[in-house]
């Protein structure tokens, strides 16, 4: 057992944290917030030099990673951009490459992928309408025509629209669910800055009228289960993005917080040797150790496709970014009435954490998921004759031990190999979780 | 990043057979219905029945006492630990922390003396520890130790001591220095059967009595039973007490989400199974959460004891984080129970045979012992985050 980062992915991390304190440090960031653009090209690219959108694409398509754990090295990335809040579309082109290598054509890959890979291309995701982010909330509906297809309705919520040159577009079809690549900008497509929470980051509205789709454009054309399978695992890994960029801010923020107390004086001490401050940091803490835990755990559960990945990718959704928000709150409570001036930076973390809860899988619909596996864990634990992989410990050998022995470590570590469930499994799947 | 535990080899299989035929024929019949958690036999003869199985463990080969020599290997050590769990029967008596303590800063003379009885069983452990007056601030206690001749002459009470009313040892804090707090303090073996040693068990809030009280009346314990030297208890009992700390949680809590699930389907909600109900099912989700969290977290505190990374916050985190969790969760199955949850064991009609409302008991237990939750936290700010220390008071 060896559940940290590597020597190599640390090297990834140290020289990612350098170049960003350089190039995108908060410092930075602020000028950008009052400015149209927060993200530059220029950093994109040299973001891109060192591995942000190459871990996913394999090396004949220029990409390239640290270890066999790709999806790792790209949390460990994760980690650093949200530390320093950087506002470019990292999580939404690591995204679109995942879905390219898995269901893009080969045509489609040589298209697009050497040029994610290079930081040419950065790519956005169109995948929900106002409100919730649940799959199924798609407001975008696909017509068919003679050889293409043609787009109606509205995306929300699209980072970086205007910046973007490709989005991955979800759609209702007649015949179920529609992947398009689209490049942007294109015929038919107007594209609203949203006025966001986020002041960090930019998101926007994108319309479609008529907007005509080559059928070369489709991924996983027809084939419902294939287009399920990658949105599951698509959003899984937005997940664990998510929740990487979060354990990074966190680490950020606490020590920020940390820092702050034991300088402060009031009634002639520092506020941290005041018990109830100390106490809430400890609480806090804990708060950080467990996002941390519940993200890397869940991102070497996905970057192996063991057969915990569904729980322990649902279990992060669940909990990370709604703890996040709460140390965020905390931080800002701590602070007293700094925290209250737009002068300090805490207000742009709490704002990112709540809208990181909002998009891409919101808690309760993890929730609704794992309540799912949870159920048909047991009932397959209640029928003997079944030998499907229940990823849950075997609960004879948990219970009272009293044994001195060295330490029994949970089983559910033993398996490493097997597959994620399938996502035809329409009961576990996560695109139909919260719509029941 | 892995949390691979290599795959038992098939070749074990006999290991493991043969083990369960051990098992099988020497595991003793108690009067005894163990509840959750860490708990003491009732009967001084299931005690004597549990000492022959240990005994009879040993003899054949199986070592499960902490820092006793072994040429079990991993999988051996990892089938027997399964095994033993699976079997519902205790394998190590007592409170043998003492065991690491002695190990670490014991003579030669005691680890030849006192490891190998912990480990047959043959000697039964209690920890003296705190007192009325000295629980979460353990360096004030009073137990007083004045030197006489080749003895100290030790008076004063220990409260919150499992085993102690069917112990043979004690592992005792005296204060025989006259420096204050922690530098005051040496550590003993106490052999209970000294005269002026009294033991009154004390009966908590599950009914059932785990602890005891220990009295101890001008009694004469020999200088060579001090474990280190006379000063250094303190240093002595850091050691094991952050042994049981880190040691708390490790089996985590699968089993009783487990239970909880299934508790859902059987309860009702509106009619319906309560797992039907979208409210519980995002409570039972979130517990699931804290579960494998409470599983990564373990993974998270191994790799840093294994590569010499641990920080002082690991063993208070993960045991507040267990401690709660599982306090939390015996709540929620209990008054997700309804009106039944008002039963306790005994009573024909109690789920589940009484395990969760022995379990929200007993949960008080993980939240209080071993340093409560809340001086947890002291640590983690003052030793982990490094803010300043509480003032004393005078």
């Amino acid at each position: 057992m060896f559940f940290a980062f590597t020597e190599d992915q640390e090297l990834l991390r140290s020289t990612t944290q350098r170049f960003l304190e350089q190039r995108s440090s908060l410092a930075t960031l602020r000028k950008h917030i009052e400015t149209p653009a927060t993200v530059e090209r220029a950093v994109w690219a040299e973001g891109a030099a060192l591995g942000w959108t190459a871990m996913l694409i394999p090396e004949a398509h220029d990409g390239g990673c640290v270890t066999p754990q790709p999806i790792v090295d790209l949390a460990g990335l994760a980690e650093e951009l949200g530390r320093c809040l950087y506002p470019g579309p990292v999580l939404e082109t690591n995204v679109v490459a995942s879905v390219l290598v898995s269901a893009g054509t080969p045509e489609q890959q040589a298209r697009f992928l050497p040029g994610i890979a290079r930081g040419e291309t950065m790519a956005t995701w169109c995948l929900s309408g106002n409100g919730s982010t649940e799959p199924g909330a798609v407001e975008v509906t696909a017509t068919p025509a003679e050889g293409s297809i043609t787009l109606t309705g509205r995306a929300c919520f699209v980072r970086e629209a205007q910046l973007c040159d490709v989005a991955l577009v979800h759609a209702h079809g007649p015949a179920g669910p529609v992947l398009a690549l689209l490049t942007l900008p294109s015929d038919g497509v107007s594209i609203r800055v949203l006025h966001s929470l986020d002041v960090t980051r930019r998101m926007h509205e994108v319309t479609f009228e008529n907007v005509l789709i080559d059928a070369k454009d489709l991924l996983a054309a027809d084939d419902v289960q294939a287009i399920n399978a990658v949105t599951k695992r698509a959003l899984q890994l937005a997940t664990v993005i998510q929740a990487a960029e979060c354990v990074g801010a966190a680490e950020h923020l606490m020590e920020v917080t940390v820092a702050y107390l034991k300088d402060r004086v009031q009634f002639g001490r520092t506020i941290g040797s005041f018990q109830a401050i100390k106490h809430r940091l400890a609480d806090l803490t804990v708060t950080l150790e467990s996002i941390r835990a519940a993200a890397r755990y869940a991102a070497m559960t996905l970057a192996d496709s063991q057969v915990d990945c569904d729980r322990a990718v649902a279990a992060a959704g669940s909990y990370v970014r709604e703890a996040f928000a709460h140390l965020c709150g905390e931080s800002l409570q701590l602070h007293g009435g700094i925290g209250f001036t737009w002068e300090h930076d805490v207000h742009l973390f709490l704002r990112r954490s709540k809208t990181d809860i909002g998009l891409y899988g919101e808690p309760y619909v993890h929730r609704e998921y794992l309540a799912t596996l949870l159920e048909s864990a047991i009932d397959r634990a209640s029928t003997p004759s079944s030998d499907a992989g229940i990823s849950t410990q075997d609960p004879s050998r948990t219970g009272n031990s009293s044994t001195d022995s060295s330490p029994t470590v949970s089983s559910t570590t033993s398996n490493a190999t097997s597959e994620c469930s399938n996502a035809d499994d329409s009961t576990a799947d996560i695109s139909n979780a919260g719509v029941r | 990043m892995d949390v691979v535990i290599p795959e038992i080899p098939v070749s074990y299989d006999s290991y493991r057979l043969e083990l369960q035929a051990f098992i099988a024929e020497h595991k003793p019949n108690l009067e005894w219905k163990p509840g959750v958690g860490l708990r003491t036999p009732e009967l001084a003869s299931d005690v004597d029945a549990l000492k022959m199985w240990v005994r009879k463990l040993h003899e054949a080969g199986y070592i499960v006492v902490r820092h006793m020599p072994t040429t079990l290997d991993q999988f051996q050590k990892r089938i027997l630990s399964e095994e033993l769990a699976a079997s519902g029967m205790m394998s190590s008596l007592g409170n043998a922390l003492v065991a690491g303590a002695i190990a670490t800063f014991g003579t030669p003379e005691q680890q030849a003396e006192f490891l190998p009885k912990i480990a047959t069983g043959e000697h039964i452990w209690t920890q003296l520890f705190s007192e009325p007056d000295a629980g979460s601030d353990l360096t004030s206690l009073k137990m007083k130790g004045v030197l006489d001749g080749d003895c100290y002459v030790v008076t004063g009470q220990k409260v919150w001591s499992t085993w102690a009313q069917f112990a043979d040892y004690g592992y005792l804090l005296v204060r025989t220095e006259t420096a204050p707090g922690p530098a005051g303090i040496s550590a003993f073996i106490l052999d209970m059967k000294l005269p002026g040693v009294t033991i009154r068990p004390l009966r908590e809030i599950t009914g059932t009595t785990d602890f005891n009280e220990v009295f101890l009346d001008e009694v004469r314990i020999p200088v060579a039973n001090m474990i280190g030297g006379p000063g250094q208890g303190w240093k002595v009992a850091n050691a094991s007490l952050g042994t049981e700390r880190s040691g708390v949680g490790v089996a985590g809590v699968d089993a009783d989400l487990h239970r909880l699930v299934a508790l859902a389907k059987t309860s009702k909600r509106n009619g319906k199974p309560a797992i039907a109900d979208s409210a519980v099912r995002q409570d039972l989700a979130r517990f699931a959460a804290r579960a494998i969290i409470q599983n990564a977290l373990t993974y998270t505190v191994t790799t840093r004891a294994d590569t010499n990374t641990s920080t002082a916050s690991d063993a208070p985190v993960t045991k507040i984080w267990f401690s709660e969790l599982n306090l939390e969760l015996a709540e929620y199955a209990t008054s997700l129970q309804g009106a039944s949850g008002s039963l306790d064991a005994g009573d024909p009609l109690v789920v589940d045979g009484g395990h969760w409302q022995d379990s929200f008991l007993y949960a008080r237990a993980w939240t209080i012992a071993g340093g409560s939750n809340e001086i947890m936290r002291n640590l983690i700010a003052e030793r982990g985050l490094g803010l300043p220390r509480e003032p004393r008071g005078a």
